[in-house]
């Protein structure tokens, strides 16, 4: 399945991949204290990019963990550096936390003899619609049809910031508008209505499959909503703690549920911030 | 010179250099090995970790598989030892076991970096750590003393106040230093706590 916009490559295409190699990609990541899982995804995207050679270097920082946002540049010897952010939405840590902590001014700041270009963040690449669908299908029973699904996409949410649900029901309208025939597309959150660990209620298909809209299968993704969800009845040790990942899909009287990994850990991640990169070039770079 | 330059140069054929818990050595042939610097004389016995991925894995959790959200935190587990021919591969290896040490000791040392005083790290935090700056000189360094000192192996180089005079780090023989010029993430959620409990005590 393709997931990226196939348009074809714009004319000079070949000097853009070498101008590229001059470069240096910056993936930047939340990371925890807490949980070692949380930035596994950004490292993975990263090892996948590097080996393509199509940059001069890959890099990762994080928020809460090691190389920071502040220990970062010391690292990187290109002159030129993309900067992706491997985050979900545009929102408080894209718009004022990354910029910041980067000392970044706009889409593109020259300082110190460098030239650092900050991208949109994956979560709003129009590939994640595509990826969302396959998530849902990939790990439905083959005998299980999508028109006996309800298909929830799960995000955090939060009632301090008015923007946290904008990224999720922008791909619930795209995934209902894609035609794909699913009983229900529906929103949930952990922390604000309509909240997941309502979702017999908000849901009355036969099969629920739920996918969530998150970077890693950490803390959230991993420990939290599985207990909202009624899965576990205890946040369990990390994902990469235990043998098993998940053992879908659950039961619950009459009804089954089906709950995937987070959206961030897909190997397609890789391209989508490759993808954000020749977005910027044809969009933002002047 | 280019970060790979600088390590060859710092660790010539025939020397070794500690760096944090690490013995780095760099062998006559001109190839280069890292391992616990508990594990410096038995290495022929150690597991070999041939790749930055695997080391970083290894990082990730001390001996008794607790999770280690900070990589130059003294509990580096032993009984591996790394290996390889270029010292752009083995800066990848040392950036895996303790990210961006080497670079931002580089930098520091050539004047391109500086470090930013505590007040100025915690004032300029928003959201869920905006009130980490209301903390008082005093517990700047109780937090300092407790956390920093016991839990790190690096050196601080950054003050609590912009015009703190602070003495600035240098390279002991034979060492490789690992210093800190900017408070961790740690750091600041210890400071937000701090002023957490001063304002709960104060109510």
């Amino acid at each position: 399945m393709k997931i990226l916009s196939q348009t074809p490559p714009p004319s000079g295409e070949g000097s853009t991949s070498d101008r590229l190699r001059d470069c240096a990609l910056l993936i930047l990541g939340h990371g925890s204290t807490e949980n070692p899982d949380s930035s596994q995804p950004s490292w993975d995207h990263a090892e996948t990019i590097a080996k393509s050679g199509r940059f001069g270097s890959v890099h990762c920082a994080f928020w809460k963990e090691e190389p920071s946002f502040r220990q970062i540049w010391p690292m990187i010897e290109e002159r030129e550096i993309y900067v992706v952010p491997n985050f979900i939405s545009e929102g408080y840590f894209t718009r004022q936390v990354l910029p910041r902590e980067l000392e970044l001014t706009g889409h593109t700041t020259s300082r110190d003899g460098r030239t650092v270009h900050y991208c949109d963040p994956v979560g709003v690449h129009p590939a994640m619609t595509g990826l969302l669908i396959k998530r849902a299908k990939e790990i439905l029973d083959s005998s299980v049809r999508p028109e006996d699904t309800s298909l929830i996409i799960v995000g955090h949410g939060t009632d301090l910031n008015t923007h946290s649900t904008e990224a999720i029901t922008a791909q619930v309208e795209a995934i209902r508008a894609s035609g794909e025939p699913f009983a229900r597309v529906l929103d949930a959150y952990m922390e604000e209505p309509p909240y997941i660990a309502d979702w017999r209620t908000l849901t009355d298909s036969p099969h629920v499959v739920v996918v969530p809209f998150f970077i890693s299968d950490a803390l959230h993704s991993y420990q939290d909503i599985p207990v909202l969800l009624g899965i576990e009845t205890e946040p369990t040790a990390a994902a990469s703690q235990r043998e098993v990942f998940r053992r879908n899909p659950y039961r619950f009287g009459e009804r089954t549920l089906f709950y995937s990994s987070a959206i961030g850990t897909d190997p397609s991640l890789a391209e989508v911030i490759v993808d954000q990169v020749r977005y910027f070039d044809e969009h933002y770079r002047s | 010179m280019t970060l790979a330059g600088e390590l060859e140069s710092l660790l010539p054929a025939g020397t070794s250099l500690v760096f944090g818990q690490l013995r780095l050595c760099r062998r006559d042939d001109g190839s280069f090995e890292a391992c616990h610097l508990d594990d410096a004389e038995k290495r022929e016995s150690l597991e070999p970790i041939p790749s930055a991925p695997a080391l970083r894995e290894l990082a990730k959790f001390d001996a008794a598989g607790e999770y280690r959200p900070l990589k130059t935190a003294p509990t580096l587990r032993g009984g591996w030892i790394t290996r390889c021919d270029e010292a752009a591969e083995f800066l990848r290896r040392l950036d895996a076991i303790y990210p961006g040490v080497f670079a931002t000791w580089i930098a520091y040392a050539a004047g391109r970096h500086h470090p930013t005083s505590l007040r100025r790290t915690l004032d300029r935090q928003t959201g869920m750590y905006r009130r980490a700056g209301t903390i008082t000189d005093g517990m700047a360094r109780r937090l300092i003393r407790e956390l920093c000192h016991i839990g790190c192996l690096r050196t601080i180089t950054w003050p609590i106040h912009d015009d703190d005079p602070v003495a600035r780090a240098t390279a002991s023989p034979g060492t490789l230093p690992m210093i800190c010029t900017e408070a961790c993430t740690l750091a600041v959620n210890a400071a937000r706590t701090l002023a957490k409990e001063a304002r709960a005590a104060g109510d």
